[in-house]
């Protein structure tokens, strides 16, 4: 091979080149994030910081950026900055630069100068081939960086100007929505300082493989962030909202309790949100009381049918099943069954089970069954899974002590899934019971309940059949999902105290509570017994 | 397991019980088929034979317990299986009359009136299920893997313990929870600053069902990635390549069949989704026009279209409607099928090397 | 600088290295082995080398100058650490994320546990064959290529014909030196582009003798290389230890014996524990060795 080879084995970046990299980053960084609470209008555009307009100072900020990505480059070029650059910054950074270019040269060429078609394709093609070529044919330190750089002082330059700034609209032909300034400028620093910090980090490392490296593991990670922070956004909304209606009137008191004849101070914790039935004549709050103990209801119903079935039919896949195609057959119909969408399992239950088992009534045991039929694969899989990650050596060794399998399954495969199959139902439980899809059409019977489904007391045992009915089984309630959904489609809820909305973050907040405290012990659970395995 | 296979069923055979047990269980069976055939026809006296079956397999537990067994749990994976041909047969059942009535119009008509008064055209559900699906497949195919990479390569132990969690969690999320915020802040944002000319269109709908189908795709790519062997991820690093590069040219291209069934099942979820749409999407029937104005008032998906609906809908309306469930099912039954098929080559393909 | 200066150069640093770690050595003398002083030049200086996964040591104090251009062999019963070891030479450890590395591990009198060394150099320099031959599922062409184009060296991807520095020849003439180096050059010369997934477990093995060396290693690390393979493939593979010795560094791991007098110049013996109990030419490790521990490992009374 004709290459040099480089003797050192320590890549010494020099100080200024690594600290000016850095603070390109962290500057990218800070314009990024101030960018996204501005999208969110957390922050005006015209709050005044440091004297000159939010937007304006984001605008300055990419400048410093855009120039500094620029100086890099040369930098690196120049041999002041220690770089490995390649022949080129590559075909895919081309594209994009090209692709980018292409936008901005139509974009200005119809907006800002008012040119015909042909006109802002000219200008765009024309931009976009410069930006593609600076980036393709120098070599990779200047190619990767000169056109980022052009870009993001451009954007910025744009927005200091006031070219576009809080007052600025444009209403696209053909797309029914008006662009303003608050959104645009938000987004396009956005835009600009993610790909001033790709090039920045880049440079970091100095081009070549580890440069490249830098920039896409930073774009990745910043991708996860968005991830979380839209987990933590949407948790932190519900909650906030959700928190004040829920204690709404509630309260701490001392109050008492009869046993046997004699009182007994009693803490006596009121929160009617989550005592009071949703609608009625003496009810000052109204409640989701009715929607917890439907949801209750559903998921011990569905959990009594499925699981038994789930998991002897795992059992008879992984212990008992000689055919290879049977068992194809079945994990092909399991998954087929997982992902079928949720509102066929209402279709079904529709068609199915409500003539067959409550004459064509919505009922919780048409809830319960069509959930239950949800909650199958999911236990299926995972049970699977869990019985199939037993060693075999353990069933090796039970048979090789004159152990029938029957009793193999019981006594060693079983309490050794044990765990695996629990956590997989716990997470399933999570995901049917914030189902709403499947019961639109089997359960819910008012939009508003005023009573309560008592199950426990309403069995009856008769001699003729179907020797056992349960009057609550058979007729139809509300549930915690159901709930918020009956709140947001009719527009209004009973009573005074609550609007829709707050009524809706109430509910939706409880919602995910139950939801979360069921995914909160499963992944818990899981977590336990992986560490408990690893320490054996 | 084979050695253990046969031995058992040689310590099996011969065992004078098994005549007893077959007896029990045939009876068993037998009050069972008659109690489903009893069910089906909706007859109140299914209780009785099942009654019957109840009955036989107590017996049959207390006294041949693992033949019992066995075949009981055979049972229940025949139900499962059975539950799928349940699902296609009673909703493919309902939605003859539409298709009837209609014929192929129910899928291609595209001019008014297109759902009401005797026509029902699905056309403009078709285009507003992919509309919503492609969007929301742009922002979560990549997003994903991004996700699955970071996961499974780049995170250090202690970050992937906290991050892998909470992207579960973000699927554990209800999606009537999702529609709610989607349609409280998302709509209100979009009609309030953006002046769409309705509360809700495609994009919304297409922007929250992409992050609701972000944590499948980035849980089923990550499995796939971590399928690709150690030794093969070690002798790229060890000739001197980033864990980038040998990301780009060795991890992904290996498990790119597994990638790409996670962006399948994604699709599949995508599709599927139902309650977020039905909140946050106008229900007016028609096409964007021009088609990527989405935008536009127009909006209704296959889901949608159901949910809003199936509650009040009777005759052929609601044949319609069980047709654009079976729609809907079929396509994503093929979608799973094939992501299946896909997950299993690669398996084989990476499995048959060692 | 040309490469010979570099050469120089490095050579004069390590040969100060060389007696600094000599006299130090003394200097201490615990082991039971007295340093072991070789003819060539130290390509690998390691010192009181700890590895820790997790809680468990896998290496105690482990200190041994590796000369270059020879075979080295690491023997010792399983999990007597020689893998760790053989791992910390190119960092591969550094995978392993429950791993702590303690000591000093020199290449050519640079420290390569230190801050800011780039990997890439390093393992480009340490080449590496595993215990499963482990080729990745494309073309023998592209294993063998994957090195060079991934570190820039060789371009024929489209982008290097549209800038006109493609260079398929060098590409070419590099993979029949490489595949030649291997011995494998006569079994695949006219199946280049075939999966390599289809090669038998010998010829995937010295596939991957052939990708490592197309990087044109320094030194080229051996984790139990025929491990997984017939007797005739492993001769083979032997075979070409040995002549790989005459451009480069071999350190190789084995727990067959024969094999290590077989193919090593010098041999180091890892007990339980993680200790190195002695270090010397191959004949004395096998026929006269200093401890008793080795004597009875070599003779099968132990281990």
């Amino acid at each position: 091979m004709s290459t040099e080879r480089q003797t050192q084995l320590v890549s010494t970046q020099s100080s200024i080149g690594s600290r000016a990299t850095v603070a390109i980053i962290g500057l990218g960084l800070v314009v990024f994030a101030v960018s996204w609470l501005a999208l969110f209008q957390w922050i005006g555009g015209e709050t005044d910081v440091l004297g000159v307009g939010l937007f304006r100072l984001l605008g300055v900020c990419l400048l410093f950026i855009g120039v500094g990505t620029g100086a890099c480059g040369f930098a690196a070029r120049s041999g002041r900055i220690a770089a490995t650059p390649r022949r080129s910054a590559g075909l895919l950074t081309g594209v994009l630069f090209g692709l980018l270019g292409f936008l901005v040269g139509g974009l200005s060429g119809a907006q800002t100068f008012g040119l015909g078609t042909a006109g802002w394709l000219v200008s765009a093609a024309g931009i976009g081939t410069a930006a593609a070529t600076a980036a393709v044919f120098p070599r990779e330190e200047l190619g990767s960086t000169i056109p980022p750089s052009v870009f993001v002082t451009f954007v910025g330059a744009v927005i200091t100007a006031g070219i576009i700034d809080a007052g600025w609209t444009w209403t696209p032909v053909d797309l029914s929505v008006t662009l303003i300034g608050p959104v645009v400028v938000p987004l396009l620093t956005i835009v600009a300082s993610l790909i001033g910090v790709w090039s920045a980090a880049k440079a970091h490392s100095g081009f070549g493989a580890r440069g490249r490296q830098s920039g896409a593991f930073l774009l990745i990670s910043l991708s996860i962030l968005g991830m979380l922070s839209v987990l933590v956004l949407l948790v932190g909304f519900i909650v906030v909202r959700g928190l004040d209606t829920v204690l709404t009137d509630a309260g701490v008191g001392i109050g008492s309790i009869t046993v046997l004849n004699i009182q007994i101070p009693w803490v006596d914790v009121q929160i009617p949100f989550l005592m009071n039935v949703t609608q009625g004549l003496f009810v000052d709050v109204n409640g989701i009381l009715p929607a917890i103990v439907g949801t209750l209801w559903l998921v011990i119903g569905a959990v009594v049918f499925a699981v038994p079935l789930g998991i002897g039919a795992a059992i008879f896949l992984t212990e008992y099943s000689e055919s290879e195609r049977f068992t194809q057959l079945v994990e092909i119909a399991t998954n087929g069954l997982w992902s079928t969408p949720s509102i066929v399992f209402g279709l079904f239950g529709l068609t199915f089970l409500l003539p067959r088992i409550s004459n064509n009534h919505r009922s919780l045991l048409g809830g319960q069954l069509v959930l239950g039929f949800m909650l199958l694969p999911l236990v299926v899989i995972t049970s699977y899974e869990a019985i199939k990650a037993v060693p075999d050596e353990f069933r090796d060794a039970s048979a090789a002590l004159g152990v029938t399998r029957w009793q193999t399954i019981r006594s060693v495969v079983l309490p050794a899934a044990m765990p695996g199959i629990i956590t997989g139902i716990i997470l399933g439980v999570g995901r049917i019971a914030g189902e709403t899809a499947p019961l639109l059409f089997v359960f819910p019977r008012s939009t508003f309940p005023s009573s309560v489904p008592n199950v426990l007391g309403s069995f009856e045992f008769s001699l003729a059949p179907p020797f056992v009915t349960n009057e609550a089984l058979l007729s139809g309630g509300s549930a915690l999902p159901y709930q918020l959904y009956a709140s947001i489609t009719s527009g209004h809820v009973p009573g005074q105290t609550f609007t829709v909305e707050q009524f809706g973050w109430g509910t939706a907040f409880v919602l995910l509570i139950v939801v979360l405290a069921l995914y909160g012990i499963g992944i818990t659970t899981r977590l336990y017994f992986q560490r408990k395995l690893q320490h054996e | 397991m084979s050695k253990f296979d046969t031995l058992s069923t040689r310590v099996h055979r011969h065992r004078p019980e098994d005549d007893g047990a077959l007896a029990v269980l045939g009876v068993g069976f037998s009050c069972l088929l008659i109690a489903f055939v009893l069910f089906l026809t909706g007859s109140g006296l299914t209780a009785v034979p099942f009654l019957g079956f109840l009955v036989a397999a107590g017996v049959g537990w207390i006294a041949y317990q693992p033949t019992t067994a066995k075949w009981l749990m055979f049972l229940a994976t025949v139900v499962t299986v059975m539950t799928l041909g349940l699902i296609v047969a009673f909703i493919v059942r309902e939605a003859i009359p539409a298709i009837r009535m209609m014929g192929v119009d129910l899928l291609i008509r595209t001019n008014e009136p297109l759902w009401g008064s005797g026509t029902f055209s699905l056309a403009p559900m078709i285009v507003g299920t992919a509309t919503t699906t492609v969007i929301a497949m742009t922002i979560a195919a990549p997003l994903g893997i991004a996700g699955a990479l970071f996961l499974s390569e780049i995170a250090p132990s202690t970050v992937r313990e906290i991050v892998k969690p909470g992207i579960e969690l973000l699927a554990g999320i209800p999606s009537i929870t999702y529609g709610f915020i989607g349609f409280v802040i998302i709509n209100g944002f979009f009609d309030s600053q953006l002046q769409t000319p309705t509360i809700g269109n495609y994009f919304t709908v297409g922007l929250v069902i992409g992050i609701m189908a972000l944590p499948t795709i980035v849980t089923v790519a990550e499995d796939a990635i971590s399928t690709v062997p150690e030794s093969m991820k070690s002798g790229s690093l060890a000739v001197g390549t980033t864990d980038w590069q040998t990301m780009k040219s060795v991890t992904i291209p290996a498990a790119f069949s597994g990638i790409s069934a996670a962006v399948l099942l994604g699709v599949g979820r995508a599709m599927g989704e139902t309650m977020a749409a039905t909140v946050m999407i106008p229900h007016t029937k028609g096409f964007p026009s021009p088609l990527f104005d989405v935008f536009g008032g127009t909006g209704e998906t296959l889901t949608t279209v159901i949910a809003f609906e199936g509650g009040n809908a009777s005759g052929t309306h609601m044949s319609a409607l069980f047709a654009a469930g079976v729609i809907l099912f079929l396509t994503v039954l093929t979608l799973s099928v094939a992501s299946q098929i896909i997950e299993s080559r690669m398996q084989r393909k990476l499995g048959g090397k060692q | 600088m040309s490469d010979i200066d570099m050469k120089q150069t490095r050579a004069e640093s390590n040969e100060q290295r060389t007696t600094t770690t000599v006299g130090e050595t003394e200097e201490e003398l615990q082991s039971e082995w007295s340093a072991y002083e070789f003819d060539g030049q130290t390509k690998i200086s390691v010192s009181d080398l700890d590895v820790y996964y997790g809680s468990d040591q896998a290496l105690r104090g482990v200190s041994m100058d590796i000369p270059e251009k020879s075979v080295t062999a690491l023997i010792g019963p399983s999990g007597c650490g020689k893998s760790t070891f053989l791992r910390c030479l190119n960092r591969m450890n550094d995978r392993v994320s429950s791993a702590r590395v303690e000591g000093s591990v020199t290449l050519d009198g640079e420290e390569i546990y230190q801050d800011g060394v780039n990997l890439v150099e390093l393992r480009k320099r340490v080449g590496m064959v595993f215990q499963a031959p482990n080729p990745f599922p494309k073309s023998i062409r592209d294993n063998i290529a994957y090195g060079p184009r991934k570190h820039g060296d060789i371009d024929t991807g489209l982008l290097a014909r549209l800038l006109g520095d493609a260079n398929p020849e060098e590409e070419e003439d590099l993979i029949q030196r490489s595949l030649r180096q291997a011995a494998l050059w006569e079994e695949v010369s006219d199946r280049l582009d075939d999966n390599a997934l289809g090669l038998s477990g010998g010829q995937q093995q010295r596939l991957c003798i052939a990708r490592c060396l197309a990087v044109d290693p320094e030194i080229i690390l051996m984790d139990e290389p025929a491990s997984a393979l017939d007797p005739i493939a492993t001769s083979k593979i032997e075979d070409l230890i040995e002549s790989l010795a005459q451009e480069y560094t071999v350190v190789v791991v084995t727990h067959n014996m024969q094999q290590a007098a077989r193919i090593s110049d010098q041999t180091a013996v890892f007990l339980t524990g993680g200790e190195l109990v002695e270090y010397d030419d191959t004949d004395t490790i096998f026929e006269d060795p200093n401890s008793q521990r080795v004597e009875d490992y070599i003779t099968g009374k132990f281990g």
